[in-house]
């Protein structure tokens, strides 16, 4: 099908402003995706993801701002060959043959005829769907479907996959396999970009994310940076190899001032250091008292906790913004 | 764009010709057309054969009664007539026609020849037809008696009353005369199956916009395509299946109206085919199709644009009465442009693009209008259409994802002047 398009960037948006009346959706909303990764934009409910998507998608207009797509595209017809797109609110035609649907939405998104029939085979094939290719959509169960439609979305081998909240609504099985899916494309050097919520899934696949919330940006970047930047400062992970090393500890060491805080935790404690203490000194102190360590290992930030630290920031001095109009 | 919207435009087709209600309503048009030409006939045979039975109470003392000729044509209805004494009180014909023994009885008055009032009362004088063809027994009756009185011989009375053959036909200066009944009844039935078909293919790109809001495929649509493509994907795969539809009727209409006796035949009612048919040729057929065509493009646009505009079929209902009211307005002027298909109010509704597509083909095929006539309503229709399009693009173009609330009139105008 299309020529391998190559850039740096799959996707570049650029000071996108989606207003309604005085509601701003996104404001002044600004990221990039990088080719070949896989990228998640996360955030609460409300924080302007879809709508920021659907500008992407040509679904609606931004008031303001860039969107390029591939390094060549306005968003439109023409992008829309290059890009799947899974909306939020899924759905197909119920009374279309599954294998028609396929080649539908193919050809519409540039596939020639046979190639679009072609490609549906294999799609069919390779969800296990072939039995039912010449059945109606609406003949099929919900988590059936649910792969038609990833297969829908992908038919036409786009370089870019845009997916939104992909995983509401699926069962374990298709959850499994759509991951299996966004693994494949990201072997095979496509972009994905998807929104979510769920800061488990996010994790465990995204290589760069960008957080929402409220329509604007909190934070952008590669995970693993983003993981080391923030908090999690001087907390870590202690566990002893004896009840008696650990009752050591407690009196002897984690009771001096470059402690500040420790909890239990089921399998050892939480240490929170005082500021400015560094864990060497801790470990020095340990292994000085001779303590048996079982494990000693800095907490790194999960994206969890970078989101409520970000978005927490974000909703802390849109309050202090709203006091200082008052 | 083109590629896309025939790509849509394929589906849609397929969609329906493919579903059961295709075949059913194909195949259930002709029979209904099949049943207005043989029910009529068969229905009025079979009241003829059996007759009414009236009962004749003769007070003129000249036997008026006995002058009245059942063999006469009563214009296709037949009488049992039966004298009854003079003295028959009236509530025992009543009663008779209660318990249903007669259907009516027949009152000559004492002065009936000197233009008395002659009185006819029955279960059946709603019928128009009884009441001409017992007025035309009545009438040779009462004439032959003052015939009689006056001194005429039979045969000097019957060459006075013998039938006068008067044939109307329909003629515009322009091709062959047609019976005029015939005609009237092809116009009538052209206009009514356009009406229909524009109707109902209308509102089927409607739900078609609606459905595809329901389901959500309308979001994943809008992200590979233009709206306007979209748009017009549907109102021409659903036009495509309508254009199928409508020719496959023309064809079985064609062959029903050619095989007329021998349908007729099978239900046992000779003589039909003296009756003489306009002709329909493929010229004629071509017109109403362009007009269908036109006409549906024109309505199905205004449609697509109210489907936009609600989330359910419910909400439809009552945004789609106006365009609705345009569509009915022309049908209920049928009878001005088919009372006069030449003149003055006839040629200006068949120019106004709401009214032209299913009335022009009536008046043309009155050959009532003048080439000029249909080049400038197919060009008004023309531009009226592309406004239509244009204006039910941008509503269609906003108002397609507007899921959740109805928009208000205020917000459709500013959709429009965006």
């Amino acid at each position: 099908m299309s020529a391998q398009v190559s850039t740096e960037h799959s996707l570049q948006v650029r000071g996108v402003t989606k207003q309604y009346g005085d509601f701003v959706a996104v404001g002044d909303m600004s990221f990039d995706t990088p080719s070949g990764v896989v990228y998640g934009l996360l955030g609460p409910n409300g924080a302007g993801k879809t709508t920021t998507l659907r500008m992407i998608n040509n679904i609606i207009m931004p008031d303001s701002g860039d969107i390029l797509l591939l390094g060549k595209y306005q968003p439109g017809p023409e992008a829309a060959k290059h890009i799947g797109y899974l909306p939020e609110e899924r759905g197909l035609y119920p009374k279309m043959k599954v294998r028609e649907t396929l080649r539908f939405f193919g050809t519409l998104r540039g596939l020639g005829n046979k190639p679009a029939l072609h490609q549906a085979d294999s799609w069919l094939e390779r969800l296990k769907l072939s039995d039912w290719r010449d059945n109606n959509v609406q003949d099929l169960s919900k988590g059936m479907q649910q792969k038609v439609q990833f297969a829908a979305a992908l038919i036409h081998d786009p370089e870019l996959l845009i997916l939104d909240e992909p995983w509401s609504g699926l069962d374990p099985i298709n959850a499994e396999v759509l991951k299996d899916i966004v693994a494949a494309q990201k072997d095979a050097g496509k972009t994905i970009l998807f929104s979510t919520h769920l800061m488990d899934q996010a994790e465990t696949l995204c290589d760069y994310v960008c957080i929402m919330a409220k329509g604007r940006k909190a934070v952008e970047g590669r995970l693993d940076v983003l993981k080391r930047e923030t908090a999690a400062e001087g907390l870590l992970h202690l566990a002893l190899a004896t009840p008696d090393d650990e009752s050591r500890a407690r009196s002897e060491v984690l009771a001096s001032p470059t402690v500040d805080s420790v909890r239990d935790e089921n399998d050892g404690m939480v240490v929170q250091l005082a500021d400015g203490e560094s864990p060497d000194k801790l470990l020095a102190a340990l292994v000085a008292a001779n303590i048996g360590i079982r494990r000693f290992e800095l907490q790194q930030a999960s994206l969890h906790q970078i989101f409520v630290d970000r978005v927490g920031a974000l909703a802390d001095a849109d309050q202090e913004g709203r006091l200082a109009d008052d | 764009m083109i590629r896309q919207a025939f790509i849509i435009a394929r589906r849609e087709f397929l969609e329906r010709v493919r579903s059961k209600w295709f075949a059913i309503v194909t195949i259930l048009g002709p029979i209904g057309m099949i049943a207005a030409v043989v029910l009529p006939a068969y229905l009025s045979v079979r009241s003829a054969q059996e007759g009414f039975h009236v009962q004749v109470v003769d007070l003129s003392g000249r036997d008026v009664a006995g002058m009245m000729d059942i063999d006469l044509d009563a214009k296709g209805v037949s009488f049992k007539l039966e004298n009854v004494p003079p003295d028959t009180p009236i509530h025992v014909l009543e009663e008779r026609i209660r318990v249903q023994e007669i259907d009516g009885y027949l009152l000559f008055p004492k002065d009936t020849l000197a233009g008395g009032e002659v009185k006819y009362r029955g279960d059946n004088a709603s019928n128009l037809l009884v009441t001409k063809g017992l007025r035309s027994l009545v009438d040779f009756a009462v004439f032959r008696a003052r015939g009689t009185e006056m001194g005429l011989g039979e045969l000097q009375i019957a060459s006075l009353f013998q039938k006068v053959d008067f044939d109307p036909k329909h003629t515009t200066g322009q091709g062959v005369a047609t019976s005029a009944t015939a005609s009237f009844v092809v116009g009538y039935v052209v206009m009514f199956v356009l009406y229909i078909a524009i109707f109902l293919y209308g509102v089927a790109v409607l739900r078609s916009v609606i459905q595809e809001k329901n389901n959500r495929v309308v979001e994943i649509m809008i992200s590979s395509v233009r709206p306007l493509s979209l748009m017009l994907g549907k109102v021409i795969g659903v036009g495509r299946a309508g254009l199928l539809q409508l020719t496959l009727w023309g064809l079985m209409a064609a062959l029903i109206v050619g095989f007329r006796e021998e349908v007729l035949g099978l239900f046992g009612i000779p003589g039909a085919g003296t009756f003489e048919m306009p002709r329909i040729g493929a010229y004629d057929f071509a017109v109403i199709l362009i007009y269908f065509f036109l006409g549906y493009f024109f309505y199905a646009a205004l449609f697509a644009a109210i489907g936009a505009m609600v989330n359910s079929e419910q909400e439809a209902q009552q945004a789609q009465t106006p365009v609705m009211l345009l569509l009915i307005i022309p049908v209920l002027c049928v009878q001005i442009v088919a009372g006069d298909p030449r003149g003055g109010i006839a040629e200006v509704l068949t120019q106004i693009p709401f009214a032209s597509p299913v009335l022009m083909p009536m008046r043309y095929l009155y050959d009532a209008v003048s080439p000029a006539e249909i080049a400038l309503s197919i060009g008004i229709l023309l531009v009226s259409l592309l406004g239509a399009v244009v204006l039910a693009a941008k509503v269609y173009r906003v108002g397609i994802l507007s899921y959740g609330k109805k928009p208000s009139l205020r917000e459709v105008w500013t959709w429009i002047r965006s």
